[in-house]
């Protein structure tokens, strides 16, 4: 937990930051709309207090309402994790700015994150499928891709009646209220 | 998934075939017949780049051509494709193709609770399964903060670095494979069956582990695993020294890895490079010192580095590292506490609070990272798992210009990818 | 394991107290184009075990040619084609064909401590045109699925195949995702299927070994395969 990292953040990205830093364990987390992206990551990149020079993951995570897109940075200054959570990315056209100009090995990630939500980064050169076959038209981890057989609702729920012990009792289910949304996260 | 049976079929008499002319007899060879089969897979562009990337690498110049490696291939650590640009012998660029073992594992575990997570997650580095379940129980023992006994944190730290010996050592038997050499995988082998079997004696299971938990670990010390441990041990630092001396050395291999594929450190740095592949590049990023979880503050062990970026130096950062596991093996063994090996007081049916956790751990290709974000009920809201395996093979399009076809091979192997964790 | 058609019974008839059986799945059985054999009486599906294709040649224009002569050669022909399938039982060689997991267990009993040597399959040759059993070890995606088909099919006849691990037998612990083959039955034909997540070297060894048996079992009878989910849709 590291409260000089809290306080370095909020008095250099007070302005961008949306709601407060928020510390659990070893890690940080700030939340940002993506137009200011860039203009974060250069300063806890660069900022002499804030070296977070390493970035560990970029991941992207569809909360059901809104997707966002997650960044864990690592810096020799701080003992935390720095996570980066872009939030508020709209379902249907979901765009950010890549983070390609500082970590060139985000590239690959954000094929990751474009192959299985349909996140497009703008500035990535290589923004096409990495996983699924190019002409695949779907993207996978979304909350409303189903699988046609009732697949992804329960991984060891069967057919039959006896393998379905929890359930719900609907013929039908309703794929738009079926889809898990997190509680405000 | 397409049926075969509709493109096998013989065309019929209003069916254009592809090919122009009459169609020739099966017993010519100079008949197609992945025509006749169909486009089973994609085939190399001209369809229309996509990308600027694509763009600029499907558009060959004058004198170079395409070269597909894989998905099948002897060398490729798995189903990998490399699309190579070749001038002459003289690689000029490479696209590295994913994908042939995408599992869908994250979204399969977005449907599994807690305990089947942990055993989804095993396949990924399979060489290395315990590593990705310590990721997985370490951020969820940070959503659910939970503390974990000593006794236990001392049985993952043995149990993982003895894994950790396993998976250099199947590297160097690898590595020597892709160049050639068809002994020293034979003798890495051995001494992976005998890890594996000691493994199995703990855990019941010789490969995809399922042995952490969410608070400790699934059984406590036997006298199987302590009898075959006490006995690969008298002889586990001589046995990796030879094993060493086979490659080390063969002036082959080091005259084909020295000097080949050099990763300076920036490049290492942007790309997000980890684990051995980072620390021969001068970089001394080991988690278990930068940024310590489990007992690593209370054992002593080096953390090898090496300046000079090559393929020589990431081959000898994992033969240090064995002698280090060794160490801590045997660290542990001494500083093995009495005690539980799972947290009190634990509900049987996991249901953190509604949070985020990330966790990470060094495993023997580099950082392994896990995301969990949890929505309050019994199965995980996203699991992302970070595998170190990806970005490590990003550095391939950047390592392979200008070398020759042959250090292919050698520079990808150095690397250490496995494809089940990249592909996820 | 025997070639025979699947899904050829009849659906049971619903009853008042029994729901009507789903229908199941027809296996797709896919006529081998892409070669053709000299002689196609030989490779005629049906036939018993030990009926060689050269009894049914003697009974062709080519084989009458010279009527009484080849009555006494039954017996010799017999013989070698006994022989000919001890020789390719006994040295298999396999495809390497590692996708996954359970490549390593594959590796694993090819190396010293459980040699696979010793039943003549050492040799996992790179090229499919020199392979004889194609051992698909390992979780296979859709889109593995084309080169993989494509690996088989480069195959040369007497060709078998093998699935390693619950991946390729039906699907495993993927079974509910979304790009993974459901076994790989669902695209190529399967003489034995070997169970585990990963199974034992010594798992690998004896379905090997049964699958010398089958083809000792089979005498050179090998047409056409089927291709389909074996068991029924709805499980």
């Amino acid at each position: 937990m590291d409260r000089a990292l809290k306080s370095r953040l909020e008095a250099q990205l007070g302005s961008v930051i949306r709601g407060a830093v928020r510390q659990r364990g070893d890690q940080t987390e700030i939340r940002i709309a993506p137009a200011d992206l860039p203009e974060v990551l250069r300063t806890v990149h660069e900022s002499i207090d804030m070296r977070f020079e390493v970035l560990a993951d970029l991941a992207g995570v569809d909360t059901g309402d809104t997707m966002q897109v997650v960044l864990h940075l690592w810096g020799e200054r701080s003992s935390d994790w720095l996570r980066i959570i872009v939030e508020g990315l709209p379902r249907e056209k979901p765009r950010c700015p890549s983070v390609t100009f500082l970590w060139p090995g985000a590239e690959w990630l954000e094929r990751e994150a474009y192959d299985m939500f349909g996140i497009v980064f703008d500035g990535n050169r290589d923004l096409r499928r990495i996983f699924m076959p190019p002409d695949y038209q779907s993207f996978p981890l979304r909350k409303d891709f189903y699988l046609p057989d009732d697949a992804s609702r329960s991984p060891g729920m069967g057919v039959r009646p006896v393998e379905k012990p929890h359930a719900p009792a609907v013929a039908e289910p309703d794929p738009a209220a079926a889809i898990r949304r997190s509680p405000a996260s | 998934m397409p049926r075969r049976a509709d493109r096998t079929r013989q065309p019929g008499p209003a069916e254009a075939l592809p090919a122009a002319g009459p169609r020739p007899s099966l017993d010519d060879p100079r008949v197609m017949l992945d025509r006749q089969a169909g486009a089973l897979f994609e085939e190399i562009p001209p369809y229309p780049a996509r990308t600027e990337r694509e763009a600029e690498f499907y558009t060959p110049t004058e004198g170079e051509l395409f070269l597909n490696i894989g998905p099948h291939h002897p060398a490729t650590h798995g189903v990998m494709r490399l699309v190579v640009k070749l001038s002459g012998e003289r690689v000029v660029d490479v696209d590295p193709v994913l994908g042939y073992l995408h599992r869908g594992v994250e979204k399969i575990c977005e449907n599994s609770d807690y305990y089947h997570v942990i055993d989804q997650v095993d396949p990924l580095e399979y060489v290395s399964s315990l590593f990705q379940e310590w990721a997985a129980v370490l951020a969820f023992e940070k959503l659910m903060e939970v503390e974990v006994p000593q006794r236990a944190e001392y049985i993952r730290v043995l149990s993982a670095e003895l894994l950790r010996v396993q998976s250099h050592t199947l590297y160097m038997g690898f590595l020597a494979l892709d160049l050639g050499g068809l002994t020293p995988i034979l003798y890495s082998f051995i001494e992976r069956d005998e890890i594996v079997e000691m493994l199995a004696a703990l855990t019941g299971a010789r490969m995809l582990f399922n042995y952490f938990r969410v608070g400790g670990v699934n059984g406590d010390l036997n006298h199987e695993f302590m009898s075959r441990l006490g006995d690969w041990m008298s002889r586990a630092g001589k046995q990796a020294e030879a094993n060493a001396a086979l490659l080390n050395e063969n002036e082959i291999f080091v005259r084909r890895m020295r000097g080949v594929g050099v990763l300076d450190r920036a490049t290492a740095l942007g790309y997000g490079v980890t684990g051995g592949n980072l620390r021969a590049s001068g970089v001394p990023f080991d988690l278990r010192r930068v940024h310590p979880y489990s007992v690593y503050p209370q054992l002593d062990f080096n953390v090898p580095t090496r300046q000079e970026g090559d393929s020589l130096a990431r081959y000898l950062i994992r033969v240090d590292e064995i002698r280090e596991s060794i160490r801590i093996i045997d660290q542990c063994l001494h500083q093995m506490p009495d005690g539980p090996i799972m947290a009190p007081r634990l509900p049987r049916l996991l249901r953190p609070k509604p949070g985020r956790a990330w966790g990470a751990v060094e495993g023997p290709r580099g950082m392994l990272g896990v995301y969990a974000v949890s929505d309050g009920t019994d199965q995980p809201f996203r699991f992302r798992i970070h595998d170190p395996s990806f970005l490590n093979l990003e550095v391939v399009p950047h390592l392979l210009p200008g070398n020759l076809l042959a250090d292919t091979m050698a520079i990808v192997a150095s690397l250490d990818p496995v494809m089940g964790g990249i592909d996820k | 394991m025997a070639v025979g058609k699947r899904g050829a019974r009849p659906p049971k008839a619903a009853s008042p107290g029994r729901a009507a059986e789903p229908a199941r799945a027809a296996p797709i059985v896919v006529p081998n184009t892409f070669w053709r054999p000299a002689e196609p009486l030989a490779y005629r599906p049906g036939l018993e075990p030990d009926v060689t294709h050269l009894r049914e040649f003697g009974q062709t224009d080519l084989g009458r040619r010279d009527d009484g002569r080849w009555e006494a050669l039954q017996v010799i022909p017999t013989q070698a084609d006994y022989i000919l399938d001890l020789i390719r039982a006994n040295s298999l060689w396999p495809l390497l064909s590692g996708l996954a997991c359970c490549a390593f267990e594959m590796m694993s009993g090819a190396t010293s401590k459980t040699d696979m040597d010793r039943w003549g399959m050492f040799p996992f040759r790179a090229s499919p045109r020199q392979a004889d059993v194609l051992i698909v070890a390992g979780t296979l995606t859709t889109k593995m699925a084309g080169p993989l088909v494509r690996l088989w099919e480069q195959m040369p006849e007497p060709k078998w195949s093998v699935a390693l691990g619950d991946c390729t037998v039906s699907g495993g612990r993927y079974k509910r995702s979304y790009s993974t083959v459901q076994g790989i039955d669902r695209v190529m034909p399967v003489d034995v299927y070997i169970p585990g997540c990963p199974p034992r070297p010594e798992g690998l060894i004896y379905g090997m070994l049964q699958l010398g048996q089958l083809v000792k079992d089979r005498r050179g009878q090998w047409a056409e395969r089927e291709i389909g989910p074996t068991v029924p849709d709805e499980v």
